[in-house]
Parts: structure tokens; C-alpha cells; sequence
């Protein structure tokens, strides 16, 4: 059996590595029945969940989970990504089903800003009554979604109905994103999912990414990334780490970890934000509730810099402006800024200059690559044990997509050109990987050599 | 300032925090197209599903009466009604006090997750609607 014998391998691998159990869920894998039944149902209840993610429409517009968070782009959509989709992607329903012609989607601010249509504060006036938002990625769910205050889920902390758990979330996306028409019908328009589709969604969403917060400070290498992390830590400067400790979603102000949390940072009152600078209407997005008390949740950073554009709105391009933001008059003038200024002993929220800005960016760059390396070690090791000549393909095929992504990252933030060659050389025997039937696993096992080589430059 | 300033600073921090509703936070909004008892993680479970026995315009309360408890829903100006048409296959609409008629079966949320709390406001209810009036 094909996968149960990848299953093995991949139970194997994880024993002797220590490798968390979301190996399994990377790696899509199915059951075995060498397998201990706790991880062989935890198992099946990922691939199947894998399976719904990309596959499973409910009877809807055509639109699936991944239409929105696609693997091959960090399970998120950006104009870049956006411009290489064929126009008869349900993506852009919109433009084509002429039951959702009007007030389902706004195609122009799709394709330019990556921007969804979301009718949070109610149905009964779609003309006027919506916001326009980017698309989270599902990186890291485990360490972000929980909080004291309850589960929280989407941009604002509110997306999902029923019990507002993540287990829920695909109930709300199926009525907001996969009908046929506005009329939003079950079992006419959609189908709901049912109870074990949830469970199975559930389970994949929670299985991508980090499992785990990092525990900084890392011992970095190059003077910038490190200075970045040190200011980032700081609780005088740069103040980072209290809204996203360990640079993940969780808030810790000094009596312990507060979870996941909302907080109105202001990002609502930037001018100039690009959506608005079209003259299409983009009301205003008040967040949490409803009506909304303008409080958005965190998001983690580890994932952020190959992950943009930034903020819920889309309203920033680049890591270095997402930092930059903190420095601006739009937070220190929110209610968030303002606490922060109230317990800084100047009186003063965030204050950066540009090299710190830069050293910041730079620090969230090396994370993010680090996490790169990690998951592309991860797939290139279970491409190894995979006996499937397909699966291994698609192992390769997205440890070389990692691969492209931090090469990108570093290049773009002009950081550690030795790392990256080294990168680049793996990225170019993962690929020789995928085409060479004969040597395959010496230029695997080569790459795997290269991304640790990268691994060893950027940190100690 | 030093102290002072800090204190006031994580208090304020705090508050952002803890300001809000410390219920879970759905979105409500999604929830009215769900039919009545399947709304996920919430019915049968922090929901009540039942027949409508009497209403009081004047009190605006509601009597509910069903399988296993009794419970009676005061309807707020924050309480939304939906009206629950799937199963004429026709869309669901936003209701009024006046739709929530004795025998009509309908799906009561109390505001919060409260177990075992059988009155009080209601944050939703959805009243079935399975035959054209």
C-alpha cells in the first residue's frame, strides 16, 4: 500500500527526528495499519481534511477552501499571484456568473489588491454595507487561534458563527464566499459541511505550519537581523514582543500570556490607503462585532514577510512599510499607541528610525526564512520515504517553492547573498530532483545538505 | 511617572483586552443563513429548539417549550430574528417580534454561552418557517 508505506516511513522519520505529528499533515498522508490508531486517525483525519481543503466546492460557485489559501503561494493570495490565475478560476466568479455580478465581489480591487468582499456587519444592504479584506494565511493556526476571550478567527477575531471556533469557520465561508447566488439558500446555493467535514477541516487547517512559538532571542548571525531582534525585544523601543511575544499572535504585557488578542492599532486612519485611492467606495472596517469596536486580531509574525501585503486592509506592501507603520502617526494616535505611551516612562508609543525600521524588517525576514528552511528540510526528507513517484513530485515540487520563498525574502531585504547561494543551489537540485528518475535521492539528499548549509549562516 | 505611568499603561492594555465580550466571538452574520438546529458547536448544546407556547408584546417575552426545558427569551433591541425559509428553499430573512407566534418552532441563543440559565435576553432566535403564508 502506497501511502501506508509512506505513512511508515514518515511515523519512522518523525520517531527518530523528533518531528511534530503536523509532519503527517505536510506530507498528506493516509492510513497504515502498522500504525498506532491514535496518529493513524489523526492521520486519515487530515488527508481527508487535506482533501476537502482543495477539492470540496459544497455544491457551490465552484470556489474551494485553497481557492482563496492555495499551498503553492503560502495558503494566501496576493495581486502577484492573482495575475497568473486563468480567467475562468472561481476565484473570479464575479466576473463571470452573473447571478454574483453585483455586490458578491469587487473584481478591481481583487486583482489589483488581493481584496475579498466580506458582509460582516449583516446582508441587508450589500450595495453599502461590506468590507473589503486581504486573506489570512492558515500558517500556524495552533499557535494563534486560541484566547482567553474565546477562539478567534479571521482578521477581526469574528469570522466564524456558531461557537466562533475554527472548527466552525468553514460554515461562514461556504455562506460568504461558495454561493451561487446572493440568495444564500442551503442545500440550493451550498451545501453546509457536516459534522466530520468540519472535524477533517478542522484538523488540516490545524496542522499547517509551526506548532510552536519560537523561544527568542535566537542566536542570530549578520548585525542587522541581529540588532533587529534586539530592538524587536525591547520593551522600551521597538516593543514588539508584547503584542506578539516570541513574534507569534499571543500578547503578554508582564502578568503572563494573555493568548490571542484584539487590539485597535489605528490601522483604519492610514491615509493614502491604496484601495480608497481608486474612488471606489471601501467603507470603513470596524472590526470585532457588530457594530464593530474597531479592534482587529494579531496576527503571527514569523510567517509575515512571505506572506503580504500586510494588515487586514491590504494597506502596506513590504515588511519594512508594515514596521514602518508603528513608527506612524496612524498607531501612536490609536487607542493601542496610546497605551503604549501611557506605560512608556517618555510618554512616547513606538518611535523608530529608519535603520531600526530596516533592522526590524530584516530580523522578521531571517524568521521567516528560518521557518522556510525548516519546512523545506521537512519536505525534502519525506520526499525520501515517499514511494509514490507522484507524491514525491509534489514534495519536491513545494520544498523548491520554500526554497524560491526565502531566496526571495533574503534578496529582498538585500540579507546574507552567502545564505542565499546556497539556497539557490538547493533549490536547483530539488529541481533536478523532480526531473531525474535516476540520482534523484543523491541530489535530495544534496539539497538537504545545501539548506543546511543556509540554515548554518543565518543562525548559530 | 515610572510606576504610575506603567500601571496605567497595562491597565489601558488591558482594557483593550478585556473591554470586549469575553464570549466566544462569532460572526452573527453568516449564522442567519444557518437553519435551525444546525448551527455548529452552538445547537442543541447552548441553543434552545422548541415551540413557541405564548409571547407578551407588552414584557417582550417569549415561552418556549422544548424536548427536555422550558425557557423564556426576552427579546431586546440587541436580539436579532431571523426567519429560517429553508426549507421552502427560499432565502432567509431578518424577522420582527410579531413573527415569533405561539407553535411556531423556533432556535433561541441566549446572549453568552450560559448553560443551565433557562430566561433571559436572547442574542438570536430563528423562527421556521415550512409553509408559505
Amino acid at each position: 500500500m502506497r501511502s501506508g508505506e509512506l505513512l511508515s516511513s514518515a511515523i519512522r522519520y518523525a520517531t527518530v527526528m523528533c518531528v511534530p505529528s503536523v509532519f503527517l499533515a505536510v506530507v498528506g498522508l493516509s492510513a497504515c495499519k502498522t500504525t498506532p490508531p491514535a496518529a493513524d486517525r489523526q492521520g486519515q483525519l487530515i488527508a481527508k481534511g487535506r482533501d476537502l481543503f482543495f477539492n470540496e466546492t459544497f455544491a457551490g460557485n465552484g470556489r474551494t477552501c485553497g481557492t482563496c489559501h492555495p499551498a503553492e503561494n503560502n495558503f494566501t493570495i496576493d495581486p502577484a499571484f492573482i495575475a497568473t490565475l486563468p480567467k475562468d478560476n472561481p476565484l473570479f466568479v464575479a466576473e463571470f456568473n452573473p447571478d454574483l455580478k453585483e455586490n458578491f465581489e469587487n473584481p478591481a480591487l481583487m486583482r489589483e489588491f488581493g481584496l475579498i468582499l466580506e458582509n460582516l456587519d449583516g446582508f441587508d444592504d450589500l450595495k453599502n454595507q461590506f468590507v473589503m479584506r486581504g486573506v489570512p494565511h492558515t500558517l500556524g493556526l495552533r499557535t494563534s487561534v486560541n484566547s482567553p476571550g474565546g477562539p478567534r478567527t479571521g482578521w477581526s477575531g469574528d469570522g466564524a458563527p456558531g461557537d466562533g471556533s475554527l472548527r466552525s469557520f468553514a460554515v461562514g465561508a461556504v455562506i460568504q464566499h461558495f454561493t451561487k447566488t446572493l440568495n444564500r439558500v442551503p442545500d440550493v446555493d451550498f451545501r453546509l459541511p457536516t459534522g466530520e467535514e468540519l472535524d477533517a477541516l478542522e484538523a488540516i487547517q490545524l496542522s499547517l505550519g509551526r506548532q510552536q512559538d519560537l523561544a527568542l532571542p535566537l542566536r542570530l548571525r549578520g548585525t542587522v537581523p541581529k540588532r533587529g531582534q534586539e530592538i524587536f525585544l525591547d520593551n522600551t523601543l521597538g516593543k514588539c514582543n508584547r503584542c506578539h511575544v516570541n513574534a507569534g499572535a499571543t500578547a503578554n504585557f508582564g502578568g503572563g500570556s494573555l493568548g490571542n488578542a484584539n487590539f485597535n492599532t489605528g490601522v483604519e486612519d492610514l491615509p493614502d490607503q491604496p484601495a480608497r485611492l481608486t474612488g471606489k467606495v471601501v467603507p470603513r472596517d470596524d472590526g470585532f462585532r457588530t457594530p464593530g469596536d474597531g479592534t482587529f486580531n494579531v496576527p503571527p509574525l514569523v510567517e509575515a514577510a512571505d506572506t503580504g501585503p500586510f494588515f487586514h486592509n491590504n494597506a502596506i506592501e513590504t515588511i519594512e512599510g508594515a514596521v514602518a507603520f508603528y513608527d506612524g502617526e496612524a498607531f501612536n494616535k490609536s487607542p493601542a499607541g496610546r497605551a503604549l505611551a501611557a506605560a512608556d516612562p517618555r510618554g512616547v508609543g513606538i518611535e523608530l528610525d529608519g535603520t531600526q525600521i530596516v533592522a526590524v524588517a530584516a530580523f522578521l525576514r531571517v524568521i521567516n526564512v528560518l521557518e522556510n528552511i525548516r519546512q523545506s528540510i521537512m519536505l525534502l526528507e519525506a520526499s525520501l520515504a515517499a514511494s509514490s513517484s507522484e507524491e514525491k513530485r509534489r514534495l519536491l515540487q513545494a520544498a523548491r517553492r520554500e526554497t524560491e520563498d526565502s531566496t526571495r525574502v533574503l534578496e529582498g531585504g538585500g540579507l546574507h547573498p552567502d545564505a542565499v547561494a546556497h539556497l539557490q543551489e538547493a533549490r536547483r537540485l530539488a529541481e533536478k530532483a523532480v526531473r531525474r528518475v535516476f540520482f534523484s535521492r543523491k541530489h535530495t539528499e544534496e539539497a538537504i545538505r545545501e539548506q543546511k548549509k543556509a540554515r548554518a549562516l543565518l543562525v548559530e | 511617572m515610572t510606576v504610575g505611568k506603567f500601571v496605567v499603561g497595562v491597565v489601558g492594555m488591558s482594557a483593550l483586552l478585556w473591554g470586549g465580550p469575553l464570549a466566544a466571538s462569532a460572526h452573527e452574520m453568516t449564522e442567519r443563513y444557518i437553519p435551525v438546529g444546525q448551527s455548529p458547536g452552538l445547537s442543541g448544546k447552548y441553543t434552545v429548539i422548541g415551540k413557541i407556547q405564548t409571547t407578551n408584546a407588552r414584557d417582550q417575552t417569549v415561552a418556549i417549550v422544548g424536548t427536555t426545558r422550558s425557557w423564556s427569551a426576552k427579546v431586546t433591541e440587541k436580539t436579532k430574528i431571523w426567519l429560517d425559509r429553508s426549507k421552502l428553499r427560499l432565502t432567509n430573512l431578518k424577522g420582527t417580534f410579531s413573527d415569533l407566534r405561539p407553535g411556531a418552532t423556533v432556535e433561541v441563543k441566549p446572549e453568552g454561552h450560559l448553560r443551565g440559565v433557562f430566561s433571559g435576553p436572547a442574542e438570536w432566535i430563528k423562527v421556521q418557517i415550512s409553509a408559505s403564508p
